[in-house]
Parts: structure tokens; C-alpha cells; sequence
């Protein structure tokens, strides 16, 4: 284990030459939201660590998963591991789930350092900005929210790390979304039937790994914390809340302790959201903060998204693409990996090997009723098992070469789709598109085609010229 | 004061800058929009509020509600 929270991941970052602090002043419109823009489009984009804000006590930081470097050092690979790489240790690093917490006092958990219960003001801790131009308000975009099943309080399995989003609507008010197919949402309607307010931690400035996770689409009743523990390699530390009985990780910069006020609804939004467009604005629960403990000097670690890719697309994908490879594994075991890395999981490209002709699409067809693939997957890309899916020019080069359209291109009409996909039309309708570019094996018939060896010793002089490159030659 | 965005008549000052008296903040009652005295023009000025943004406030208790409030069982 490499490091224990934020602080310590961001030392690393520096260390590895990936994170870039500003220490000048800087306006928290337009320059924050043009910061978590910008970063992401550098090819190694580094976290940016903004010290001072005009108006405000404390500093910020964006885009710390922004980028492969990133994502490789968040689990604790070197930084120049490749994708493909980087989607199969994370494959084995499932395996150990769960790996349980462990909890701590009170004096051992950094974020009980300072605690502030009456007159509450966010603008006070957090230094809000807008995100995107016409975002109805200031929104807090990386905050994992825990909360528990009111029927199930004692399950530790049932509490729930997500990351939704929050509008900021008073100095300790706020909003969230808390969309019907969301963990949350099971414990908000629980709570809801019996007229109860819902207790909810939001925590800020996590362990990179717990804001992965908390991205993650688990089973519902399998627990955040005990999977970062299995990709940390080591548990988390929890303490408890201050009220409300609920598990909060004891390293976090910030936790915001409030109720979900029952069967309220009120406006928010618009909020430019993952697919690269704005959603539109509506009736939706809020939040009353009661509490807040921070560490000493909090960071404010936030989230920029926009037409991808930006931060939010590499906390959406190679956790969506590890759970689909799994379920088409099961069945398919020639499948050797997929990256559904394209905005959700709308767009997948899946590498196998073909044991029959048109295998390629069945495995396709597969994917396209699996829970996730079912409504989110509409474009589906199948290559040969030597075709890194993770490679995009490799992946073009087996459209190019392979797909023979008046075979290999198949429409499925008028299917499931992703409502926020604003092509799905009707909304929540999408055609779906299988593209086979694998080649063709009995009994299907193709050219005799003979493909070019890679020499030999390739792979001795790519190890050779990658040590030379991070200089240990 | 007018919201930018809905331009009801019930905007109201939510915070003033926590240091160096920076900014203000306002907050508007109908539609809950917020924005800082610092920002553009295109943010701040009702007039100039780009139109497809806009919202009326009459058409706030017609929003899709998410998610669903279920019935109350004892």
C-alpha cells in the first residue's frame, strides 16, 4: 500500500511528476471550471491543485483520477502501465474482495479534527464554483454520499458509498439526485413510506480508491468500503458519524452530515452531465446539513465533466468494463478482455477468439442482454482475441481489414436505450449496432489471409526501450 | 431582487465572500438558481440570460419528480 488518503495520494502524484499546483490567486469563474476542462486534455494530465481561491479560506484540488498516469498510480502501478494492463490487475485485484475495514477511534481519524454544529455555512469550508455555464447552480460533483437501509441498519453489507450529484442551494442546504435505479434510492423510499428523514454522510476528499468504488455499479447488498480494502490491498480506516449511526472513512478531508428531509421535492439543475449535454432541470430531494468535521486545512476536492473525455470518463470505465467482461466470460470463455470505456458503456468493443462462424456476434448478442449492456450499450465492436480492445488504432485496423458490412453489420431495431443518450429516441428506445470484425472461421468462409509476424525478440526490446524511457537503463 | 434565469422578483442574498470581500453570492426563492456578483454578464443580467436556459417560474410544479414519492404504508 502506497498510500492512505488524499493527501497522501496527491505527495505521490507530485512525486511522479503528475500533479501541478497553482499558487496564485485564481477567480472561481470561469477559472476553475476551465482548469478541470483543461487538465484532462493533456496527454498525461495531472491533478491541479489550486491553493488560492479569490473569496475563499481553502483550497481545491481537480482531476486526480484525470488521466491513464493517474488511474495506473491509484492502483499502485507504475504510471506508464497500459490500459489493457491496467484492466487485468484490477480483474485480480477483484478477486480479494472483500477485504474488511477496520474502525478507529475518534483521535485517529484526521477528519474529526475540527467540528462545527451550529451555523452552518458550506461557503465557509468549501470553495463552491460553477462547473459548466449553465448549471443551475454551485454543485459538489465527487462527494461520496453513505447512507443505510432503514429496514437493515445493522447490515453492513446494505450501507451505500455512492457518488451523485449535490447543488448547493443554501449556506446548509442542498440538493441531490437520487435517480429510482440508485442504492440510495432503495434506502430514501424505505425511509420515505414511514414519513422518516434519511441520515446521509457526504464525504469529501476521499481515498482515491473509495471515489472509484463509490462510481462502481455493484450488487446492492456488496459493500463500497470492502472493495476499495481488496484494491487497496489493505482496509480502510471508518469512524463513526457523528449522528445518524452511519460509517464514514476516517482519513476523508470533509464530511457534511445532514438528512434526506422526507417526501420533499424541489428544483434543480440544469447540470451539464457525462454524455457531454446539459439535463435538464427537475423536482428532486434535499438535504438539510446539520454537521460538518474536516481535517485542519480541508481540501476541497471536486470534479470537472464535459464532452468526454474529462475525469468523470475514467471513473466510468474500466470499472464498467470489468463486470460485463466477467458475465461474458462465464459463457464465453474465448472473450480475453472489453473495454466499455466509451461514455458508459454505450459504446463496447469486445476482443475474442472465434470458436465458430459468426461467433462474434452471438458474443455481441450477449453483451447486449446483460443488465448493464441491455440499456446502456448501443454500438458494439467485436475484434479478433491478438486485437487489443484497449488500442484504438489496432481496432480500427480490424474494421478496416475485417468487416465485410453486407455480413458483419447488424441494426437491432427499436431495443432498449440510455435516456441520457440524446439520440435514444424515444427516450429510453435506441436501434442497437453489432459491427463483427473478427475473422471469419468455418463455417463461415473468408480470403485466405496470411498476417505479419511481429519479430522475434520484440518483446525483449519493448521491455528494453520502456526501461529506457523511465531511465533505469 | 430579479433572478437572472426566471426573472422572479425573489432573489435574496445567500453569503458574502468568507475572506477578502470578494463577492457575494444570491440565491433565488422560485427557482433556486445561484450565482456569484463576480460572473459574466451572460450569468448575472436577466436580460441577457441565454433564453434556452431560461425558466418559468409557472412551469416549476409540472417538472418530473425523481424519484417517485411512494405512497406512505404504516
Amino acid at each position: 500500500m502506497h498510500y492512505r488518503d488524499l493527501r497522501e495520494f496527491l505527495s505521490l502524484l507530485e512525486q511522479e511528476n503528475q500533479l501541478v499546483r497553482i499558487k496564485e490567486s485564481v477567480m472561481p469563474e470561469p477559472d476553475l471550471g476551465a482548469i478541470g476542462r483543461a487538465a484532462p486534455n493533456l496527454e498525461n494530465g495531472p491533478a491541479v491543485f489550486v491553493e488560492k481561491i479569490k473569496g475563499y479560506k481553502n483550497s481545491l484540488v481537480l482531476n486526480v483520477q484525470g488521466s491513464w498516469q493517474n488511474h495506473a498510480l491509484m492502483l499502485n502501478l507504475p504510471k506508464d502501465t497500459s490500459i489493457k494492463e491496467q484492466f487485468f490487475a484490477l480483474d485480480r485485484l477483484w478477486n480479494d474482495y472483500p477485504v474488511k475495514p477496520v474502525w478507529v477511534t475518534e483521535k485517529d481519524a484526521p477528519v474529526k479534527e475540527n467540528k462545527i454544529k451550529e451555523d452552518i455555512n458550506l461557503f465557509d469550508i468549501l470553495p463552491l464554483f460553477r462547473i459548466n455555464k449553465f448549471d443551475g447552480g454551485f454543485f459538489i460533483s465527487k462527494g461520496a454520499v453513505i447512507s443505510k437501509d432503514p429496514e437493515a441498519p445493522d447490515d453492513f453489507n446494505k450501507e451505500n458509498a455512492g457518488i451523485y450529484r449535490i447543488q448547493v442551494k443554501g449556506k446548509d442546504l442542498v440538493g441531490i439526485q437520487a435517480l429510482p435505479f440508485h442504492d440510495i434510492a432503495v434506502h430514501l423510499r424505505k425511509a420515505e413510506e414511514s414519513n422518516e428523514p434519511l441520515p446521509v454522510a457526504i464525504c469529501i476528499g476521499n481515498d482515491p480508491l473509495l471515489n472509484f468504488m463509490a462510481s462502481t455499479p455493484i450488487e446492492y447488498a456488496q459493500s463500497e468500503y470492502d472493495f476499495t480494502g481488496a484494491l487497496k490491498g489493505a482496509p480502510i480506516e471508518l469512524v463513526k458519524s457523528e449522528t445518524g449511526d452511519l460509517d464514514v472513512p476516517a482519513r476523508s478531508e470533509i464530511v457534511l452530515e445532514g438528512n434526506i428531509l422526507p417526501r420533499v421535492r424541489k428544483i434543480e439543475g440544469p447540470f451539464g452531465e457525462f454524455p457531454g449535454s446539459y439535463s435538464g432541470a427537475r423536482l428532486q430531494c434535499e438535504i438539510r446539513i446539520h454537521t460538518i468535521t474536516h481535517r485542519t486545512n480541508p481540501i476541497f476536492e471536486n470534479l470537472y465533466l464535459g464532452i468526454p473525455w474529462t475525469e468523470i470518463d475514467y471513473l466510468l470505465a474500466l470499472n464498467t468494463s470489468l463486470p460485463l467482461y466477467r458475465q461474458l466470460k462465464k459463457d464465453f470463455p474465448e472473450v480475453v478482455a472489453v473495454n466499455a470505456m466509451y461514455t458508459h458503456g454505450i459504446g463496447v468493443i469486445i476482443s475474442t477468439k472465434s470458436r465458430l462462424g459468426g461467433y462474434g456476434k452471438a458474443v455481441a448478442m450477449r453483451l447486449l442482454s446483460t443488465p448493464h449492456g441491455m440499456p446502456y450499450s448501443k454500438i458494439v465492436i467485436v475484434v479478433d482475441e491478438f486485437v487489443d480492445p484497449f488500442n484504438l488504432p489496432q481496432v480500427m485496423w480490424a474494421m478496416t481489414t475485417r468487416v465485410r458490412p453486407s455480413k458483419d453489420v447488424v441494426l437491432i431495431p427499436n431495443a432498449p436505450g440510455m435516456p441520457l443518450d440524446p439520440s435514444s429516441e424515444p427516450a429510453g428506445m435506441q436501434t442497437k449496432m453489432i459491427i463483427d470484425a473478427t475473422t471469419p472461421v468455418a463455417p463461415d468462409v473468408g480470403r485466405e489471409t496470411e498476417l505479419l509476424e511481429v519479430p522475434e525478440k520484440t518483446e525483449f526490446w519493448l521491455d528494453y526501450l520502456k526501461r529506457a524511457m523511465r531511465k533505469e537503463r | 431582487m430579479i433572478c437572472p434565469r426566471c426573472d422572479s422578483d425573489a432573489a435574496e442574498l445567500l453569503v458574502k465572500a468568507p475572506v477578502e470581500n470578494a463577492w457575494e453570492v444570491y440565491l433565488c426563492d422560485a427557482c433556486n438558481f445561484t450565482w456569484r456578483s463576480t460572473e459574466s454578464e451572460e450569468i448575472t443580467d436577466p436580460a441577457r440570460y441565454d433564453r434556452r436556459f431560461k425558466i418559468d417560474p409557472l412551469s416549476i410544479p409540472d417538472l418530473p419528480v425523481i424519484p417517485p414519492i411512494p405512497k406512505l404504508v404504516k
